[in-house]
């Protein structure tokens, strides 16, 4: 509990008390400013696209890894790490080299809000793997099995019995991207060319406050994403329980 | 005959699970795949059920041919060693769920499981989740899931195996009661060949994919059709040119009878009501070969006056049964 307060608390409590400096008007003043609006949902709109993406997709690839067999899965098993693996602003350049001005394959996204969703999607594809891998790993075969001598078919055996095992893992990892998401800097900073009102992530906005020394501006929006944080863990939490209670 | 398997063949590479296996399995009774572990035994009762395919050969169920129907139209209920139980829905859902997919009317599915919990004596059990319950309780409503969908057969692979002792013993009483009362036909595997005795009709005993004898459990255990029967079903031992079970050898403190065998006890163990003997055989009658293995009730070896290095003959029972001892074991 020590290291957590040392860890956790203590600096989240840190950034409530400076977000109060300037008292409330000065707070309200700060967050409903156009650009930092505009900046903060930017942020959780493609943080919220982007993890909806991944449900899909994460989930779909770990199927994958899992159930299927082919030629160089094991590299591809590896491969999924690399976004984890490589220092965001390396991430930033490999795809800005990719998918910027000079494109060799003639997508030019550089400066665009579809910069900041790749870069998004790049970072965060590992979490819904990776979470949900090992629990269908360890999904009992005898389970399925049994549900198709009952009469299920392939669909409702996945929506029935594999999916509610799983919904616990996907949200996991769901929050872990959304998280990660609001909060990205170093991979989209290059590629999203930071253009106040239409790709300035809400990370750019707080440094551009500190480095302006208004901290309290900064402290001020980096509550507000803190309560966005939050309130998205403890839905996400709500749903899973529903689903996994359903069956 | 409501389940015929004919010819059925499966490999796993080089390791032939069934070598052209060919059973009929009659309407309304339980029987049992006895054998071995990796005797092939599981492996039919999943081709059975359509969750492995044969190589060759065919399956018909109540006269369907079923070799190419996939394990959702075959109308089995099928019991796991491990339960199977779908986690995250009550007991009642569980019962349920063959029922719902199948679009039951809610009142409908609703009478039939309660009937069901009934049947297994779950029913103040309904709302629990699978992991309140003990291993016993679990096999009982994987049954009653199995059974609400009313199969055609019921096949049940090693259902008691994950159990203890007690529960095991407790559960097959159980389950040949409410085969009486169900009278589904019912083919379980089980590689105790006690379960097997005890609950079965008839038996298929299995070995190395193939089948070495189908008979009821006194057929088995009387007239064993070879070694391999005999030796699995109970134990057995070998009095000079003959193999046969431990308590069908008569021991004797004088010679006199034709025949007998003259040997000194090396062991004496007395457990419950019975006691045990090694009698090893004088050298002119059968040099090197294995003690024999006697079995004898506790009131009549104290009536003979056994000890520890008496001098014994051994004769076979009357009536004993008895297979030739293969050379050279």
């Amino acid at each position: 509990m020590t290291w957590f307060s040392l860890l956790v608390l203590i600096p989240l409590t840190a950034i409530v008390a400076t977000s109060a400096e300037r008292g409330w008007s000065g707070y309200v003043d700060t967050i409903t400013n156009d650009q930092t609006m505009a900046a903060i949902q930017l942020t959780v709109g493609q943080a919220a696209l982007v993890t909806g993406v991944n449900i899909v997709m994460g989930t779909l690839i770990a199927w994958v890894l899992v159930r299927d067999r082919f030629f160089g899965k094991r590299i591809l098993d590896v491969v999924i790490d690399i976004p984890f693996a490589l220092p965001t602003i390396v991430a930033g350049l490999v795809l800005l080299g990719l998918y910027g001005n000079n494109s060799p394959i003639g997508l030019d996204w550089a400066y665009t809000d579809r910069a900041v969703m790749l870069a998004l999607a790049f970072v965060t594809l590992p979490f819904i793997v990776r979470t949900v891998q090992p629990v269908l790993e360890e999904l009992d075969h005898d389970v399925e099995e049994a549900a198709a001598s009952l009469g299920a078919s392939r669909l409702t055996i996945f929506r029935r019995i594999i999916l509610p095992s799983l919904v616990p893992a996907i949200t996991a990892g769901a929050a872990l991207s959304f998280a990660r998401a609001i909060a990205e800097y170093g991979s989209l900073v290059l590629l999203s060319g930071n253009k106040p009102f239409s790709t300035e992530v809400v990370s750019v906005r707080v440094l551009s406050f500190i480095e302006n020394g208004s901290t309290a501006s900064a402290a001020a929006v980096a509550s507000l994403m803190l309560a966005v944080a939050l309130v998205v863990i403890v839905v996400l939490d709500v749903i899973q329980r529903r689903v996994s209670r359903r069956g | 005959m409501s389940i015929e398997v004919t010819n059925v063949t499966k490999k796993y590479g080089d390791f032939h699970a069934l070598d052209d296996v060919s059973v009929s399995l009659p309407t309304g009774q339980l029987t049992a795949l006895l054998g071995p572990s990796g005797g092939g035994k599981s492996t039919l009762l999943r081709i059975i059920a359509g969750l492995d395919t044969a190589d060759s050969g065919t399956v018909a169920i109540e006269g369907t041919n079923a070799t190419k129907l996939p394990p959702q139209k075959r109308n089995v209920g099928f019991v796991f060693q491990h339960y199977a139980v779908f986690k995250h829905m009550t007991v009642a859902k569980n019962v349920a769920f063959g029922l719902e997919i199948r679009k039951t009317p809610k009142a409908e599915v609703k009478r039939r499981v309660g009937e069901l919990l009934e049947l297994v004596h779950l029913s103040q059990f309904a709302d629990r989740l699978p992991s309140q319950l003990s291993g016993g309780q679990r096999q009982r409503m994987a049954l009653a899931r199995a059974l609400a969908v009313e199969p055609t057969v019921l096949l049940l692979d090693e259902p008691f195996g994950a159990l203890d002792a007690k529960v095991r013993k407790e559960l097959r009483e159980w389950l040949r009661r409410l085969h009486d009362e169900v009278h589904v036909t019912t083919v379980f595997v089980t590689h105790d060949q006690e379960e097997a005795m005890e609950v079965a009709d008839e038996i298929v005993v299995i070995n190395q994919g193939r089948v070495e004898q189908v008979g009821s459990p006194d057929e088995l255990y009387d007239e064993p059709a070879n070694d391999f029967v005999m030796g699995f079903l109970g134990e057995v031992t070998r009095l000079g040119p003959v193999r046969l079970r431990p308590h069908d050898v008569d021991v004797s403190v004088e010679p006199g009878r034709a025949g007998s065998f003259p040997g000194r006890i090396t062991r004496l163990l007395r457990v419950g009501f019975e006691v045990r003997l090694q009698v090893e055989l004088d050298p002119e009658v059968a040099s090197g070969a294995e003690p024999v293995s006697v079995v004898l009730p506790r009131s009549h070896a104290r009536g003979l006056d056994l000890e520890l290095g008496s001098r014994v003959w051994l004769t076979a029972a009357v009536g004993a049964v008895t297979v030739p001892a293969m050379v050279a074991v």
